[in-house]
């Protein structure tokens, strides 16, 4: 049988944890955090980075090999944090576990794209910063797959290519073609149509 | 009812961003429909945040060695983190968010919904082998290989084991096999030691990640053995 589930909020219920810390001021954190969200208050972003630069420093140095990386991480992180700290909400949750959020995020991306070599920044849908919310910039890029489908182009045989990307991608016509690459009609017909049936395949099949 | 969950050992990894991605959209996924997980994750996440960000009691070891910071290094390191402070806050602009869209996909004329971690994954062309379509993820993870798997009602996978370990997150619908009955939000996690038929009476779309292809184990499913890896 078929349960439908309801959709659960997904909402973090703000555990209060008996660790808490004595030598770090939350309060003060999530003031600095307001402040930078509220009034763009450069000073407040000064001691939130003051606070949490040597130690996000520390922390990627040991998961980094090297320093330029560790630094990239300090950068990116606190930039997150200038730039969505409204999205902070003090009521779910410490100051330190969100900006912990921001980092992670910010190393798991970074780590996947030193390791992987892909850039696709996956963590904020993994992880996210607010709940069901996107960046806008970030929000389905390729959508429909344009990337993937110039990747497959980029790998046909540079003569298919030449009409693929005339035709497709500068609209010309393909008597355009013909003058233009100085070749005849008939040509330029059989290049696209082997392109054509390549693509197909390669768009079917990719990745198996 | 979601009977299957994440260890801890994994939720922690999780937490601290140390698993495959392939693994994490799993956790992720199971956690959006685990209220119980969902909370285990957040006290993790504070209490690791916690650890993270207090002050580094000085070491003796940290004295002594290499690694130790000299003055002159400190004052190298204060000059980048000013020029980092003018550079971020230099323009005002806040990031704009916006909800989720919402992704769908089509396996046999049946819509379904992805989960948000999954929202953005490219998807390849749906293979399909009977009741079974599977497409691939493009996580780009080397021997691990992330899915989606339907199965038309009816439909099943025939006995097999992995020589690595194959996790299903059960995304809608329900399967059985000789351990009992899986539902929607359940994390199915197997070693290769196991062995299972799964079964779907009214089928399923899963979630799934193998680092090896599976291998079949019974009769004349043995046939199946070149094709193992089209499945997971």
């Amino acid at each position: 049988m078929v349960v439908e589930q309801t959709k659960l909020p997904t909402g973090v219920s703000h555990a209060k944890s008996n660790g808490m810390n004595e030598n770090i001021d939350h309060t003060q954190l999530s003031e600095w955090l307001n402040q930078v969200a509220d009034k763009r208050c450069k000073i407040a972003f000064t001691h939130l980075f003051k606070f949490f630069a040597p130690k996000i420093q520390r922390i990627a140095r040991s998961k980094f090999p090297n320093e330029a990386q560790s630094h990239e991480v300090v950068q990116e992180t606190m930039s997150n944090v200038w730039r969505k700290a409204h999205l902070f909400d003090a009521n779910k949750g410490a100051a330190t576990t969100w900006v912990y959020t921001v980092m992670r995020n910010v190393t798991f991306d970074l780590l996947r794209k030193v390791k992987s070599n892909r850039e696709d920044n996956l963590s904020d849908d993994i992880w996210p910063i607010a709940e069901g919310a996107v960046t806008e910039d970030q929000a389905y890029e390729d959508h429909l797959e344009s990337n993937q489908l110039l990747r497959v182009i980029d790998a046909l045989p540079e003569a298919q290519q030449q009409v693929v990307k005339g035709f497709y991608l500068m609209e010309m016509s393909q008597e355009q073609l013909a003058n233009h690459l100085n070749l005849p009609l008939g040509t330029i017909k059989s290049r696209l149509r082997l392109a054509l049936a390549k693509l197909k395949v390669q768009l079917g099949e990719e990745n198996d | 009812m979601i009977k299957h969950h994440p260890k801890f050992e994994l939720l922690q990894s999780y937490v601290n961003g140390e698993l495959p991605a392939s693994l994490a959209i799993g956790i992720s996924i199971h956690a959006d429909m685990c209220p119980e997980c969902q909370h285990s994750i957040a006290q993790l996440t504070e209490q690791v945040a916690e650890h993270s960000f207090e002050e580094a009691p000085v070491r003796l070891d940290d004295l002594k060695s290499d690694s130790f910071t000299s003055f002159s290094d400190d004052i190298a390191e204060d000059d980048l983190f000013e020029s980092m402070i003018s550079n971020i806050t230099f323009n005002d602009d806040a990031d704009v968010v916006t909800e989720a869209l919402k992704r769908e996909v089509v396996f046999r004329d049946k819509t379904y919904e992805l989960p948000t971690a999954l929202s953005r994954i490219e998807l390849g062309k749906a293979a399909n082998i009977g009741k079974l379509s599977r497409s691939r993820l493009q996580l780009n993870e080397d021997e691990i290989h992330s899915s989606l798997l339907h199965i038309n009602p009816g439909g099943g996978v025939p006995a097999h084991t992995h020589k690595g370990f194959e996790l299903t997150v059960l995304l809608d619908g329900s399967f059985t096999d000789s351990r009992g009955e899986y539902n929607k939000g359940d994390f199915i996690l197997l070693d290769g030691t196991f062995t299972h038929n799964p079964v779907s009476q009214n089928g399923c779309l899963c979630y799934t990640v193998a680092n090896d292809a599976l291998h079949f184990t019974q009769g004349i499913n043995k046939l199946l053995n070149p094709i193992g890896s089209f499945i997971y």
